[in-house]
């Protein structure tokens, strides 16, 4: 069911959260699964920042066919 | 002198080319104003003299040409002038408007020497090249196509067109590889001329070649910069701006200058005055995508710790609401129990103050009651004694009359009395005969009379 996690879903999908929480639309029995959650979305999201997979070998390669 | 072989007059090469030479020179002493298109500039650094490629085109086709020449001095006055006004050198592929002299040289044949430029006219021409550029992209309903192009989230993949050498590409690079974030950008240099005519075709090849590993990028960037601000026009140029424009990912400029903005700038995705800035804009886009993660994680942590405070006040209050209602029930049954103990006290003593004082009437009463009934008894036991001495007497009064009686009846049983009334009694050897079967024929018997025995043998026994 879970579409892959880019960046741009996991920040949106962070946000979400984030205004839940701040509606007060969480309850206490929800709130450390929401948080455990949350704190993977921004492991993910601070990783997207400083990490990227691109691999110029890769492209030089395909410009060359 | 021409020779005479033959009857024929014969001119040298040289005798022609001098006449021609003077003959040109006769009919046009003065120089005049000419406008033309320079094709080629042909500028020898070397000498420093130019010999430009002069033509005028009719439905783009050539229709007129002439060399000609740019002293090295003229050169330097005239591109000075253009540099100053147009912010561009005097360059291939551009109208001029000046001032030459019509020159004809036995060795090098006829040109045109030009010894002014008019860079007015130039500009003129240029501007115009910017307004049809503009006009003719709108016309197509493209001039807005790149912009409307959404940025990616996070342009972390950047084509970059550049120089490598340059110092544009450098000022970019300081600012994205040593951002103080730790952010990483993935980049990877097209090189191209940036500047000059031939920037035009180069940007456009090294657009293709991108278009080639599109999916690995998410914005292309042409970056330049420290090359002075001249050789820009080209930023105007109809095709370049074309392909730009329609570029399926977001191109983004930083080519650095101050005068006006170039047509490719106008209708970039994003403009950046220069290359440290058009970086900055992408680490801002970072920050962008940052900034709100780290708020997002300081919300839910304030917020987390608050929902967990609001919860444990609830708690506490209703804690505190539970304990003090308790007390109270506590203190509330305590009272009960002290009124009701109080009132049991109150109560037993009142009772046992009542069955006391009860007590002592019923006490009185019996004091009474036992002294009444303890006359009547000493009244009955009087009485008693009175009928105790007197029954024993009465009773032995009656014993002796019964004696009496007694005495009489006992003297009517004894046989003697029934004897003398005839009766007697039969003996068989000493016991009083009752059976006659007791008997037997021969036996002895007496018999007993009032006075008197007789002794008999038996002689016949009926039964």
């Amino acid at each position: 069911m879970e579409e892959e996690l880019n960046y741009t879903n996991a920040f949106e999908e962070l946000q979400g959260i984030v205004n839940e929480i701040e509606q007060g639309e969480i309850s206490v029995d929800e709130l450390s699964e929401k948080v455990k959650r949350a704190t993977a979305l921004i492991k993910f999201c601070k990783l997207k920042l400083t990490t990227t997979e691109e691999d110029v070998n890769a492209i030089l390669k395909e410009l060359e066919n | 002198m021409p020779e005479k072989i033959n009857d024929k007059t014969i001119f040298s090469l040289l005798e022609v080319t001098n006449s021609i030479k003077k003959t040109l020179e006769e009919r046009y002493k003065s120089a005049f104003w000419i406008k033309a298109e320079m094709n080629k500039l042909n500028h020898y650094s070397q000498s420093g003299h130019c010999f430009p490629e002069l033509i005028e085109k009719r439905d783009g086709k050539i229709i007129a040409q002439i060399k000609s020449t740019i002293w090295r001095d003229d050169y330097q006055n005239i591109n000075r002038n253009f540099l100053r006004i147009l912010k561009e050198p005097l360059k291939d592929g551009i109208k001029i408007l000046f001032l030459a002299k019509i020159t004809f040289d036995p060795a090098f044949g006829l040109s045109l020497q030009i010894v002014d430029i008019d860079p007015q006219y130039t500009l003129g021409d240029l501007e115009n090249e910017k307004r049809e550029t503009i006009k003719k992209l709108k016309l197509e309903d493209i001039y807005e196509k790149n912009k409307k192009l959404e940025l990616s989230f996070l342009p972390q993949r950047i084509a970059i067109i550049s120089v490598e050498t340059s110092k544009g590409f450098g000022d970019f690079l300081d600012v994205i590889d040593k951002n103080s974030w730790n952010y990483k950008f993935f980049y990877l240099l097209f090189p191209s001329i940036l500047q000059g005519d031939r920037a035009v075709s180069g940007i456009m090849a090294q657009l293709e070649r991108i278009r080639k590993v599109i999916h690995h990028f998410d914005a292309v960037a042409i970056i330049r910069g420290g090359g002075g601000d001249v050789g820009l026009s080209c930023y105007n140029n109809y095709e370049l701006a074309k392909a730009i424009t329609l570029f399926p990912l977001p191109v983004i400029t930083g080519i650095g200058h101050v005068t006006n903005e170039t047509v490719c700038e106008m209708i970039a995705h994003t403009n950046a005055i220069t290359p440290t800035k058009l970086a900055e804009f992408l680490i801002q886009k970072f920050h962008n995508f940052s900034v709100p993660i780290q708020k997002a994680k300081e919300k839910i942590a304030d917020k987390s710790r608050r929902l967990l405070n609001e919860e444990n006040t609830k708690l506490e209050s209703e804690l505190k609401l539970f304990r003090s209602m308790t007390v109270n029930i506590l203190n509330t049954n305590e009272n009960q129990i002290k009124n009701a103990s109080y009132a049991i006290q109150q109560q037993s003593q009142f009772i046992v103050k009542n069955n006391h004082e009860k007590l002592n009437v019923v006490k009185a009463k019996t004091r009474i009651a036992t002294k009444f009934n303890l006359n009547q008894l000493k009244v009955t036991v009087i009485q008693l004694q009175e009928k105790l001495e007197f029954q024993p007497i009465l009773y032995l009064k009656n014993s002796e009359l019964a004696l009496e009686n007694i005495e009489k009846n006992i003297q009517i049983m004894d046989p003697i009395n029934v004897l003398k009334r005839g009766f007697s009694i039969t003996y068989s050897n000493g016991k009083a005969v009752k059976d006659a079967a007791q008997l037997e024929v021969g036996s002895a018997i007496n018999t007993v009379l009032f006075k008197g025995t007789i002794d008999s043998t038996i002689t016949k026994i009926k039964e």
